[in-house]
Order: C-alpha cells, then sequence, then structure tokens
C-alpha cells in the first residue's frame, strides 16, 4: 500500500474517532496522534479501526512508543508489507 | 474559602483515620455499624436512591424489605471504608492467607499465579472492592484507575494511603493508554469496576433490566489488546474475613462490527455482576445513580 493511501485511511479514522474538529485533509505526518483530540477512550476506538482497516493484527503495546501520524504510518507500512 | 473548606474536611479526615488506626479490629466494626445507621438516617436522598433502586431490580418485594436491605447497605459501605484502612495493620498480627476464601475457577488461577500473564479485572461495588485488590495483589500486580477527589489534600492522602503491597492506583485523567496497556503487558491485573455511570460518551446498557449507562474502554481494551477478562468480587463473610470470587476468563474475538462487539461484552460483564450482586445484595452500594438518566430521575418514597 502507498503511504499517501495509508495517511489518507488514517486521516479517515482519525476524523471518525477524534473528540475535537479538525481540516483533517491538513493532517499530515508530524502532527502528534494526542494534539488531534485522541484522548484514551477514543485511542482505543481509534487502535480497534486501524486493525480493522488494515486488515492487521499487533499487539496493543506495540504501538507505545508511536506518537505522530507519520510514525503510525511507519509502523502500519512495515505491517502491511510484511 | 473553599480552599479553608477543603482544610477542614482534610482534617476531619486525618481525624477519623487516627482514631480508626487506634481501635481494635471489633470496636471499630461496631463504630462502622453505628456510623452507617447514621448515615442512613441522615442521608436521606441516598438513602431513597438506595430504596428506588432495590425496589426497581426487584430486590424487595415491599418497602420494609427495601428499607431493610438498604440500611445493611449503608453498614456494609462504612465497613468497607473501616475494614479497608485497617486491613494492613490487621494482617501483620494475622497472616492474610487465613482470612481470605478463595473461589476461583482453575483456568483464572492458572492466569492470575502467572507473572507475564496480564489480566482485565472487571469488578463492581460489590463487597469490600479495596480489600479484594489488595488481596488480589499478593497473587498478581494490580493496577487500578481512581477518579480525582474533589478535595486535593484528601486526593492526596487517599492516593498515599490506598496502595499496598503491590497494588497501585492511577487517577483516571492520567490513566494514558500506553500505561493501561504497558501495565497489562508486564503481567499485571488491570482492574476496572464497569459500574459507574459513563455519561454521554457510554453505552446504554441493560443492568437488572433497566439501560444504564456503561463505559466501553474495559471492552475496547479487550478487542484491542486480545488479554482477557477475569470478572472478581470480595465479599465480607465476617469481620475482616473475607471470600474472593472469580468467573471466567472470557475472551471475545472482534468481528469487524465495533459497537456491537463491545454491547456483546458489557451485556455479558453486566449480566456477571448481576449474578453476583443476587448473591449478597446487602453488600452491594445500591444508593449510587447507576441508572442515571435525563428522562427519569430516581424518585422513592422513603
Amino acid at each position: 500500500m502507498e503511504r499517501s493511501e495509508i495517511i489518507h485511511r488514517l486521516r479517515s479514522i482519525m476524523a471518525r474517532t477524534a473528540t475535537t474538529q479538525h481540516d483533517w485533509e491538513r493532517v499530515g505526518e508530524t502532527d502528534t496522534i494526542a494534539s488531534l483530540g485522541i484522548d484514551s477512550l477514543a485511542m482505543l476506538d481509534f487502535v480497534y479501526d486501524i486493525q480493522q482497516e488494515f486488515a492487521v493484527q499487533f499487539e496493543a503495546h506495540e504501538l507505545v512508543g508511536v506518537s505522530t501520524v507519520g510514525q503510525l504510518a511507519t509502523f502500519l507500512d512495515a505491517r502491511t508489507t510484511a | 474559602m473553599k480552599r479553608l473548606r477543603h482544610l477542614l474536611e482534610y482534617a476531619a479526615v486525618r481525624t477519623i483515620l487516627f482514631v480508626v488506626d487506634l481501635l481494635p479490629v471489633r470496636v471499630a466494626v461496631v463504630l462502622a455499624n453505628g456510623l452507617g445507621n447514621l448515615a442512613w438516617l441522615f442521608m436521606v436522598r441516598r438513602r431513597r436512591v438506595a430504596i428506588d433502586n432495590l425496589t426497581r431490580a426487584g430486590f424487595a418485594p415491599d418497602a420494609a424489605a427495601a428499607r431493610r436491605i438498604s440500611r445493611a447497605c449503608f453498614r456494609h459501605f462504612v465497613r468497607v471504608v473501616v475494614t479497608s484502612l485497617k486491613s494492613d495493620a490487621h494482617w501483620h498480627r494475622v497472616p492474610w492467607q487465613q482470612c481470605v476464601e478463595w473461589h476461583v475457577p482453575p483456568e483464572v488461577a492458572a492466569l492470575l499465579d502467572d507473572p507475564q500473564q496480564g489480566v482485565i479485572l472487571a469488578s463492581g461495588h460489590l463487597g469490600s472492592w479495596e480489600v479484594g485488590a489488595q488481596v488480589l495483589s499478593h497473587r498478581k500486580p494490580v493496577l487500578g484507575i481512581t477518579r480525582k477527589m474533589n478535595n486535593p489534600y484528601v486526593d492526596r492522602l487517599m492516593l498515599a494511603r490506598k496502595p499496598r503491597h503491590r497494588f497501585e492506583l492511577t487517577p483516571k485523567r492520567d490513566a494514558d493508554l500506553g500505561r493501561l496497556v504497558g501495565a497489562l503487558g508486564s503481567g499485571k491485573a488491570l482492574a476496572i469496576m464497569i459500574d459507574t455511570h459513563a455519561r454521554e460518551r457510554g453505552m446504554a446498557v441493560e443492568f437488572f433490566g433497566r439501560p444504564a449507562m456503561s463505559h466501553t474502554a474495559i471492552a475496547l481494551l479487550h478487542l484491542v489488546t486480545k488479554k482477557p477478562i477475569v470478572f472478581g468480587w470480595c465479599l465480607e463473610v465476617a469481620p475482616m474475613r473475607f471470600a474472593f470470587h472469580a468467573t471466567g476468563p472470557f475472551r471475545f474475538a472482534p468481528s469487524g462490527d465495533k459497537q456491537r462487539d463491545v454491547r456483546t461484552i458489557l451485556e455479558h460483564l453486566n449480566r456477571e455482576l448481576e449474578a453476583a450482586v443476587r448473591s449478597c445484595p446487602e453488600q452491594y452500594m445500591w444508593g449510587h445513580r447507576r441508572w442515571r438518566v435525563p428522562s427519569e430521575p430516581a424518585t422513592a418514597p422513603s
């Protein structure tokens, strides 16, 4: 999957789960996930949706060091191409 | 003015703690029962809520029964506080193993005794939940999520006082996903109370036949971490003697329909809690407004 496609899908999931509104098309790789209104409860929704959308299974603790949209895209890129 | 009120409350709590610490267990329990009776008499709104909840949940066939059980609940609640405060000192004299019976299925026991296995522990305000977490921490480290108290001085005091042995607390606002998932990954039991009111972000799930706003976090946490859920509760069987019960472990596979998955898990856990409450209704905290919905305020004659 192209990286741009991963980012596009992530924006779509974040728009559904975030507790605050943003101009999602302007959200880029350097934005931190926490700054986009994804609190701890929304994060659980977010991880569930990622696992379903990308059809990948991973241990949730593997995401502990992931804080930006770009880092998450890299993580998913590695998983979907593995 | 607010600070003065907080300081006065803090002084009162410190005084109560000092007195409770000095008293022998038997005297402290008698005092707790007396305070519970007084609370039932004077906390009219809470008493009405308890009586209303008991009646609607089908535990009280008549007004006299509702009043009797609600009064027992108030006494029990004060005993929960007192025994929780006394337990540490008591178990320095009497080994804790002599004070606890375990009623745990073999598969749950294996999970609890496996230091590598994280477990999501679902529980409710039934029995002696604080002592239950403390007891369980002798088998597996426990991380509990606690609500921040309005009074910052009392909050700090309680946060310093409650954690014991391998039982830690994390304030709800600081309970980030990394910490919760990290706890499960390091073999701890993550304790979550499933019967607190969830407001608008929760899901309305039936509890004793009526929809109650329930937190979805426990279900989502299970779906994304795949860690097993154990339902546990700790009943008081005599002063400073307890029975720890558990059911499970429960595992649910994600179907892709998030709402349905979450509802299935929450309904299942509520059925578990209902069954546990039926075994000992006078040890459930009926005085909290579990079924709060805007169209249905709690009203009942006392």
